[in-house]
């Protein structure tokens, strides 16, 4: 028997639920919540990055966390919405690389095999109507090829050269489609440090959940590697001459 | 027939530290007619001799696909092998469905060793009467993989199992260091030759009773039996009309 | 054995009149009739070697495994039923994941050495089942060091510094308790280790055998892996020349 067994309303089924505290319910919003990941595709594989900020609503509460994944030696994964979410399924992700090192069979889980487990976890959970609240971005490079995959809540799933999450969709995919599409095999990790940054910016700029203090993820076919914690330079000298905006 | 008092149930260890349910369940993998398989760098083979009941029926099967990657061939009680390929059949499109992959030949094996280990332990059950060579191509290569009863699983350059397959065996470990190299053509001739020296006495392989099977790196899992397997035949006829020579 | 064929020894739920389960003990002789398995836990961390007895040419070597790991950074070696240890092993992953989930951290050697003896005492217990034909070599480095265990087919189990089981145990034991074993580092129990294998192995009862060889140590970030190439060939090696050694030393007893 499970030893951690309390009675809290979501852990209770039929008739109890119902007459102790209404009908059953489940995540109808996130709470502690990370904002966008950006990532995209460039010469020598996909680059990804995220803020260290866990938002609790409006407030600013955790500022040194990881919103990037490690997966296993040619995957990383970003991950933006409820943290507590993802903190679960980075266990059972753990559990699957657990059980692959225990295959001991030199027969690794790729990205995209990665992707499509992760797709149907979130897929399944949100047709059982119980979703983890998270957008997830998968990349890496799976037998040489470059993969990035979006996923979230809703099980919704694409591939693109260049993803965002959150409020990156709407301020970095403009940035993005510009600078990189099409252009995927000609940006040296250079460029693409460069771009990334300038899309960071934006976001930090105007996504009020943002935050100055990020992480970075590239994943070549030398492996993964995700940065320390760094931060953009900003200027904020001319925010004083914008006007219009219920100022 | 011998009998003694430890042999009625899997349940039961004799003083040696045997099974005798589990050694009775091998012998009949021995009832069946044998297959060979066997493989080289980049393909895998397997070979079997089909039997028919009686002239006015059909041959019994020997080879089963169970995937785009993996195949199997039976020898012992048929209908046991029908349980197991369709557990490797559900185990095969599950790791395609979750993960988007073909499953990994030992993983497969590895899970019906699994499932026929609970049969050697528990009372009210029987070991499965079926031996199996399982082959199959992942990105590991190729594989050929033993099945017995008694749930271990072994992998093999080239193996043979059923009636008459210790012959087979020896013709194969005489010759298994230069399968590596051999193209697939090469490779069926060469089991074909391993399959023959099973064969009683007065019979022959022909394109009725032979079922010829294999999958490799860019070649899907496939089965000939009647007159797809003639080509290969005749090239057996030809390589032994050279060595008469 | 002298109560062979007097009806006591055909289950487990049946006592003996001298208070002995024969099955338990029938048991044990299939771990005693198989390949040599042994543990070593030095003073950086855990080797775990076996005898693989091969019976065909035919086998593709460093496939077939015999030691296999659990959670990532549990060894586990054993002696006896390939098919039974594949179980056992099935069952140690299961603990060491499910003691993962509650408490988010690595199952301790002595939690799931109790947990696999009690799972394997079970089986002692009912005449719808039959007890487990393996003993099992635990190893890890846990946050009190390194560890071994090991399980044997009555549930029993043992924390040990050397620990043998198969048919070679007598030779490996002895050879075991001469080893200072506190002092040794991995990289010398790797090849004390193989040496011992080779020691063990009876070449005239069977011929072909394959060694294999893992480890829990720093060289592997504390997880469970098997030794790399270069050290099995050394090792190999080492245990080989020792091997001609002894020997040697044979020949010239009897020129004496």
């Amino acid at each position: 028997m499970d030893p951690v067994s309390l009675e809290l309303p979501h852990t209770l089924r039929g008739p109890q639920a119902t007459a102790g505290y209404g009908p059953t319910t489940r995540t109808t919003q996130p709470i502690v919540t990370g904002t966008s990941v950006v990532a995209f595709k460039y010469k020598d594989g996909i680059m990804m990055a995220a803020d260290c900020l866990a938002s609790y609503g409006s407030l600013a509460r955790f500022r040194n966390e990881n919103r990037l994944m490690k997966v296993n030696e040619t995957t990383v994964l970003g991950v933006s919405g409820d943290m507590g979410d993802f903190q679960h399924m980075k266990h059972k992700l753990e559990d699957v690389m657990t059980h692959e090192y225990d295959m001991d069979d030199g027969q690794a889980l790729g990205t995209k095999s990665v992707y499509k487990c992760l797709s149907n976890i979130m897929y399944g959970r949100r047709t059982n109507i119980n979703p983890l609240w998270n957008s997830f971005i998968v990349g890496g490079v799976d037998g040489g090829e470059r993969v990035l995959g979006y996923v979230d809540l809703y099980g919704t799933t694409y591939m693109a050269d260049s993803l965002a999450t959150g409020f990156g969709k709407h301020l970095a995919v403009p940035i993005l489609r510009r600078r990189v599409e099409g252009r995927a095999d000609e940006i040296t990790e250079e460029e693409a440090v460069a771009i990334m940054d300038d899309c960071m910016r934006v976001l930090l700029y105007r996504d009020c959940r943002a935050f100055n203090k990020l992480r970075r993820a590239k994943v070549t076919a030398q492996g993964v590697e995700i940065s320390e914690p760094y931060s953009l330079a900003t200027n904020w000298s001319y925010a004083e001459s914008i006007v219009g905006y219920g100022v | 027939m011998f009998r003694n008092q430890y042999d009625n149930d899997a349940s039961t260890w004799s003083p040696q530290g045997c099974i005798f349910q589990v050694d009775y369940a091998s012998e009949a993998v021995k009832q069946g007619t044998a297959v060979v398989g066997l493989k080289s760098k980049t393909h895998v083979v397997l070979v079997a001799v089909k039997r028919s009941p009686s002239e006015l029926a059909s041959y019994q099967k020997k080879i089963i696909r169970i995937d785009d990657h993996m195949g199997i061939a039976v020898a012992g009680l048929t209908s046991d092998a029908r349980v197991l390929s369709n557990y490797l059949r559900t185990e095969a499109m599950r790791s395609k469905m979750v993960y988007g992959r073909a499953l990994p030949v030992g993983r497969a094996v590895s899970a019906i060793g699994d499932k026929a280990q609970t049969n050697t332990q528990e009372y009210g059950r029987r070991p499965y009467g079926v031996g199996l060579l399982v082959i199959g191509h992942d990105d590991t290569g190729p594989h050929l993989y033993e099945f017995s009863p008694s749930g271990i699983v072994s992998e093999y350059y080239g193996y043979s199992i059923g009636a008459r397959s210790q012959s087979a065996r020896t013709n194969l470990e005489r010759n298994f260091e230069r399968f590596e190299e051999l193209s697939l053509q090469e490779l069926v001739v060469q089991g074909l030759r391993a399959l023959r020296d099973t064969m009683p006495q007065g019979k022959q392989l022909d394109s009725m009773n032979t079922s010829i099977g294999f999958v490799g790196m860019d070649t899907k899992m496939t089965i000939l039996d009647g007159d797809g397997t003639q080509p290969y035949l005749d090239q057996l006829d030809e390589a032994e009309a050279m060595d008469t020579e | 054995m002298t109560s062979i064929g007097t009806g006591y020894d055909l289950s487990v739920s049946t006592y003996s009149p001298d208070g002995r389960v024969f099955q338990v003990e029938y048991a044990q002789k299939a771990v005693d009739n198989s390949g040599t398995a042994i543990g070593l836990r030095v003073k950086d961390g855990v080797v775990l070697a076996v005898e693989k007895i091969k019976h065909s040419r035919l086998l593709v070597p460093q496939s077939n495994r015999r030691i296999m790991t659990a959670g990532k950074h549990i060894g586990v070696a054993s002696a006896g039923w390939m098919s039974d240890t594949r179980h056992l092993v099935k069952r140690a992953r299961d603990e060491a994941h499910n003691y993962h989930s509650v408490y988010k951290a690595d199952i301790p050697a002595k939690i799931i050495a109790e947990r696999m003896g009690m799972y394997v005492q079970a089986y002692t217990l009912y005449s719808s089942v039959r007890p487990f034909g393996v003993s099992t070599i635990l190893a890890c480095v846990d946050k009190d060091g390194p560890q071994l265990y090991m399980v044997e087919p009555s549930g029993q189990f043992v924390g040990y510094r050397g620990c043998a089981a198969g048919k070679g145990k007598q030779v490996a034991k002895t050879e075991i308790e001469k080893l200072k074993l506190e002092e040794l580092t991995v990289r010398e129990a790797v090849k004390e280790a193989a040496r011992i294998i080779y020691a063990a192995h009876d070449e005239a009862k069977d011929k072909l055998f394959e060694l294999e060889l893992s480890w829990v140590c720093a060289e592997s970030g504390m997880l469970h892996a098997h030794v790399p190439q270069d050290v099995l060939a050394d090792a190999i090696q080492h245990a080989e020349r020792s091997l001609d050694e002894d020997d040697d030393d044979e020949m010239e007893d009897e020129d004496l």
